[in-house]
């Protein structure tokens, strides 16, 4: 029989001073891990990220989350952990500059098991009480997450470019957001 | 064959156990908080897994922050004995714990903190470690001072240190605060205060407790941190 659940802590903001340390060099690259080169494409992901006034925000964290390139979590709950890429860790962190840009190098992810190519992503910043996630596509396609947004925001999700995904806190042209 | 995958259930929260995403009086939110509804999606494997082994990709800095050898940090020596857990109660072993938090002072070092109190050259007020198997860590600091929040009306932050916790899967990514009890500000601070219900902003507030044994020189507090997430384990074949 079950326990009664513990209540989840309750979230706040990370606020102005997130340590600078904590954004190590060499996290936004996830084509290196300890030296050694993980497989697949090599790529750039960037973006600008404004708030509702269209005014840019520094200092705004971005950490992102994905498959390798044969689609593999390297996470036990993927049942095809033991061929995950063992140079890849699957996991980014990059922090606004002044002009609210982010960027990443990482590897074009496959396709995990029913899902369509993506990256997940999450922000956070001083202002935002709760951690804000979205997901960035390469096309249109038969994505059960993409399909959960409504068709007139789902070009919203997908990089332009080779590979531009901008993200816009709220206002016209608002990046749609998950609540899971 | 037959292979035991550990999955993980991640349920809505009820809505009154986490904070308001606009709160009065605290400028910025009103401007960076989504208009449109979030949106709800089927939960994949893509959100039910997470980074593993993050210590290749970041550096540790252990939990003792409060000096090293004789260059003792200024302030109210404290001991804070701490637990991630999963919402089964099981613990949340191995998993990256960032901590950040203001000097006695009050100040942050922070190219955003402005001068209004003192740095203490032997304290950065940053640590970063990992959880033991039984989800336990340990932290040797001093206790974080109160500032000014700059906005006109007076309001002051009470003590306070940060969290960052990854936890099993994307979705049990957690950033917190923690409080601590009897401080008159906490009454009045927004943040805290932006959590509706009484029991829930009650376990934002660490434990005083006894100390028993080492470290006889430090005020000792308990806390717990719940993260997002049941256990089910699925067989596949």
């Amino acid at each position: 029989m079950r326990r009664a659940a513990l209540i989840p802590t309750g979230e706040a903001t990370v606020g102005p001073f997130f340590p600078p340390r904590y954004i190590d060099a060499g996290a936004n690259d996830l084509t290196m891990l300890d030296g050694r080169k993980a497989k697949g494409e090599p790529i750039e992901i960037h973006g600008r990220v404004v708030q509702e006034d269209g005014a840019p925000l520094e200092n705004l964290l971005v950490e992102i989350w994905q498959a390798d390139a044969g689609g593999v979590y390297r996470h036990p709950a993927d049942p095809r952990e033991a061929q995950a890429d063992p140079d890849f860790l699957g996991w980014g962190r990059a922090a606004t500059d002044g002009q609210g840009n982010y960027r990443f190098r990482t590897i074009r992810p496959g396709a995990p098991a029913g899902r369509a190519p993506h990256i997940n992503f999450m922000v956070m910043c001083s202002g935002l009480m709760r951690i804000l996630k979205t997901a960035m596509f390469f096309e249109d396609g038969n994505d059960p997450v993409l399909l959960a947004v409504p068709p007139s925001r789902r070009s919203l999700l997908i990089a332009k470019n080779q590979y531009e995904f901008n993200i816009r806190l709220r206002g016209k042209g608002e990046t749609p957001f998950f609540d899971d | 064959m037959l292979s035991i995958a550990v999955t993980t259930i991640i349920q809505p929260r009820d809505e009154r156990t986490q904070p308001a995403r606009i709160v009065p009086g605290y400028p910025q939110t009103p401007w960076r908080n989504p208009r449109q509804p979030l949106l709800r999606r089927p939960p994949t494997l893509s959100e039910l897994t997470g980074p593993v082994g993050l210590a290749q990709r970041v550096g540790l800095l252990g939990g003792d922050i409060a000096g090293h050898g004789e260059r003792q940090a200024i302030g109210q020596l404290i001991h804070l004995r701490a637990r991630v857990l999963d919402e089964d109660g099981a613990p949340v072993g191995g998993t990256l714990v960032e901590m950040w938090q203001a000097n006695a002072a009050g100040r942050y070092i922070h190219p955003n903190d402005d001068d209004h109190a003192p740095p203490d050259p032997n304290f950065y007020g940053a640590a970063r470690l990992l959880t033991d198997a039984s989800g336990c860590f340990e932290l040797r600091t001093v206790k974080p001072g109160a500032y000014p929040v700059p906005t006109r009306d007076g309001w002051w932050r009470p003590p306070h240190v940060h969290f960052s916790v990854v936890g099993k899967v994307w979705l049990s990514r957690l950033v917190t605060q923690m409080y601590f009890p009897g401080e008159p500000l906490n009454a009045q601070d927004r943040l805290l205060n932006a959590v509706p219900d009484a029991a829930a902003r009650e376990r934002l507030v660490a434990q005083h407790v006894a100390p028993t044994g080492d470290p006889h020189n430090a005020l000792v507090f308990e806390h717990q941190i719940v993260l997002r997430g049941r256990s089910a384990t699925a067989q596949q074949q």
